[in-house]
């Protein structure tokens, strides 16, 4: 079998940072804005730039994503050659272990990427909210010769030093790198999506495997080493709306921008859809006595009161006299009559009592999200 | 029910008040409910009752039902153990009372009725507005070891009863009598639900084979006498589409909270056709209320008592009420509508107004643009 390019998708980390919403659940699998999980992005990029082989890394609370991505039919994944593979961690004749680090991970999934003996491997990372034509990076990649093309993007100069930081030449090749600098030389931040041609990286897996001080990390063994062995390493560059999801307020944040008519990044745009695996339930009905505005609402939820400026997934129960604004609900929660809730996320299943109130205090700058779980 | 299939009819609606929705369409495809067709009913009623194996009769309308159910996966009859058979029907040039099971349409199909597995085959048509379960009836067709089970109705005014319905007399659950005409002596009509043994219906098709044209319930009348006919009666919300006036009753009834959740929570959920549609958004400037909502809409104005289906984009400063808005319509800026009914894909301008009378909607054809 012969593909060109095989994407190796990385959801085996438990997002920490995301406190209470992980703690059944992997961070790719993590709701977002109403109807989708955070692993919809990449995979439907996949689906975008029509790669149709990709093989999904899993490791920590894999129930819910295993279960989700099922066959990958939701996402065009289910033809004969290729579709979506699950691939946790695995015993063989000489024992097995956990995933220790990214590079790890693909390097113990060598033998499933060699089936399909491809010339290029995209890795993504499941934690990322962006639209992306995958198949614009790989021509760039061809196009310089490159052994490894990483995605970048300008951010912020004050933000910089959060990120992997990249610098180039007038060939966008790259020229230094620099993890989290405390005084950044350029604003090019890496983006976790790179694409290796598979001989250059298999020869490197295979070599950071058997380095006993390495932590088996992209970022932090694989690239530098490919780097100091003067491998030719490019800069992809891209522009458009890229969101980390990793901390309670950066997915908060990302969350709302969906509900602003002037944001970039555009769920309704039905020339690059975000596919997911949908449920069918009843379509939304709204009481005689509701108001709703700015809001995302999905199917299967019943709103009797107020809702400003929020997102709800599917089966919510909003009761009667109840204010809602700047909260995220998750599936299936129940909120009682009377409740008001300001900046908040509810996680699945949550039951909100009649009496609760949590109001934003105004003299707070940055409002505190709180996250009430079931 | 592993011994019983599922038989689902085509009718052909000659009703003029329906005309416009049907040209394109079969009855049994009629946009309903926000995301539903009507067959979707039927279909997920006989699959949550635990048929495996269905059969959805066809009119010559073809496209919209193959367009719908394709393999049946969302309904999950696209597995090896459970199937969907989308089957050809029989043009029946049969004039005078309609038929409600035309014998030739199931002799077309013979092939499927004699290779499906199963004793006992659940015939139901495609328009009806229901959550029902059909083991209590397949129990006491099972018990009685019935030939024929008609599924009944008590007849209280609030049920739409139209010139051809079929009236049954009862004696211990039996039925001893079945007519079209309305007596007195009696308040169960007949849902045009039955289930009947697979012998029996084969029997009948042989017969009608040297006799021509039959109705199955003019079969089952006169063979009343040497069939064990018994009846199960329907308990719930009931409601069968065959003019506009039905239809916007129906539709209007979703938004009755107790009603709705009768047909969407109470019992196993109704399947459709699943579209990769945005959570609906409501802008700024929106205001909906006592509404039914389908996904993927984009809102910028305010709903009051009505139906809006999937992908509904919708302008600002304008207003909707008492109306029925089907799948993919644009509704430009400052537009009034009241009493309106828009089939899928219609687009009105800016600054429309379109004001129509509660016994009488303003229908607007598929693909018009105002």
């Amino acid at each position: 079998m012969n593909t060109e390019c095989v994407a190796m998708l990385l959801a085996g980390g438990q997002g920490s940072r995301l406190g209470d919403l992980t703690i059944n659940n992997a961070k790719p699998a993590v709701l977002f804005g109403g109807k989708y999980r955070i692993i919809d992005f990449p995979l439907s990029n996949c689906m975008n730039s029509d790669i149709d082989v990709v093989g999904v890394l899993t490791q920590y609370r894999p129930y819910i994503l295993n279960n989700y991505i099922g066959d990958g039919s939701a996402w065009a994944l289910d033809q004969i050659q290729g579709g979506a593979h699950i691939l946790p961690p695995y015993m063989g004749q000489k024992g097995g272990k956990w995933y220790s680090g990214t590079a790890d991970a693909i390097y113990q999934n060598i033998d499933f990427i060699d089936n399909f003996n491809p010339e290029f491997v995209l890795v993504l990372s499941g934690d990322h909210i962006y639209k992306m034509d995958y198949s614009k990076m790989l021509c760039f990649h061809k196009a310089k010769q490159a052994d490894l093309s990483i995605a970048v993007m300008d951010v912020p100069w004050e933000d910089a030093h959060r990120f992997g930081i990249v610098n180039t030449d007038e060939e966008e090749r790259i020229q230094a790198f620099q993890e989290k600098p405390a005084i950044p030389k350029s604003n090019k931040a890496s983006m976790g999506i790179y694409v290796f041609s598979w001989e250059i990286l298999k020869k490197a897996l295979q070599e950071d495997a058997g380095n006993r001080e390495s932590e088996h990390d992209f970022g932090n063994d694989v690239i530098p080493m490919l780097y100091e062995s003067n491998k030719r390493i490019y800069a992809y560059p891209y522009s458009g709306y890229w969101r980390d999801v990793g901390t309670i307020q950066s997915y908060f944040d990302a969350n709302m921008d969906l509900l602003d008519p002037y944001c970039e990044f555009d769920l309704t745009d039905r020339n690059f859809r975000i596919f997911s695996n949908n449920i069918s339930r009843h379509p939304q009905f709204i009481g005689p006595e509701a108001k709703i505005s700015n809001s995302l609402i999905c199917d299967g939820c019943i709103v009797c009161g107020q809702v400003e400026h929020s997102i709800l997934s599917h089966d919510v129960r909003i009761h009667r006299h109840n204010i809602l604004k700047n909260v995220i609900v998750h599936t299936g929660a129940i909120i009682e009559d009377g409740a008001i809730l300001e900046n908040c996320i509810l996680g699945g299943r949550a039951r909100i009592k009649g009496d609760v109130r949590l109001i934003a205090d105004e003299l707070e700058s940055v409002p505190q999200i709180h996250v009430i779980n079931s | 029910m592993k011994n019983a299939i599922g038989l689902i009819l085509n009718i052909d609606c000659e009703d003029p008040s329906l005309k416009e929705f049907l040209q394109h369409r079969s009855l049994s495809t009629l946009p309903f409910g926000g995301r539903y067709r009507l067959i979707d009913f039927t279909l997920s009623n006989m699959v949550n009752s635990g048929l495996s194996h269905i059969g959805v009769i066809g009119s010559n309308k073809y496209n919209s039902l193959v367009d719908h159910l394709g393999t049946g996966k969302e309904w999950s009859l696209s597995r090896k153990t459970q199937d969907l058979s989308i089957l050809a029907g029989a043009n029946s040039g049969r004039l005078g009372h309609k038929m409600k099971v035309n014998l030739k349409d199931l002799q077309n199909n013979r092939d499927f009725l004699e290779t499906a597995s199963g004793e006992h085959v659940i015939i139901s048509p495609p328009n009806h507005i229901t959550s029902f379960d059909y083991r209590n009836a397949y129990e006491i067709h099972s018990q009685n070891n019935s030939d024929v089970t008609l599924i009944y109705k008590k007849d209280d005014s609030t049920y739409h009863l139209h010139d051809d319905d079929i009236y049954l007399d009862l004696y211990n659950k039996r039925v001893s009598s079945i007519y079209y005409k309305k007596e007195q002596q009696t308040n169960y009509f007949f849902t045009e639900m039955l289930i009947i043994k697979k012998s029996i219906l084969i029997q009948f098709l042989d017969l009608c084979e040297c006799t021509g044209d039959w109705d199955l319930m003019d079969m089952i009348a006169i063979n009343l006498d040497t069939l064990r006919v018994f009846s199960a009666e329907h308990t719930g919300y009931l409601k069968r589409i065959k003019t506009l006036e039905n239809y916007m009753k129906a539709s209007m009834d979703l938004l009755e909270y107790d009603i709705m959740r009768e047909l969407f929570l109470e019992k196993a959920s109704i399947h459709t056709k699943i579209k990769d549609n945005h959570p609906s958004i409501y802008r700024d400037s929106s205001s909906v209320s006592h509404s039914i909502v389908g996904s993927g809409c984009n809102i910028d104005g305010t709903i009051f008592h009505s139906i809006i289906f999937r992908d509904i984009i919708m302008g600002s400063d304008s207003q909707i009420k008492n109306s029925i808005i089907m799948q993919k319509c644009k509704i430009g800026n400052h537009v009034t509508l009241d009493y309106v009914v828009m089939d899928k894909d219609t687009k009105i301008s800016d600054y429309t107004t379109l004001i129509g009378k509660p016994h009488d909607p303003i229908i607007i054809k598929k693909g018009t643009v105002i």
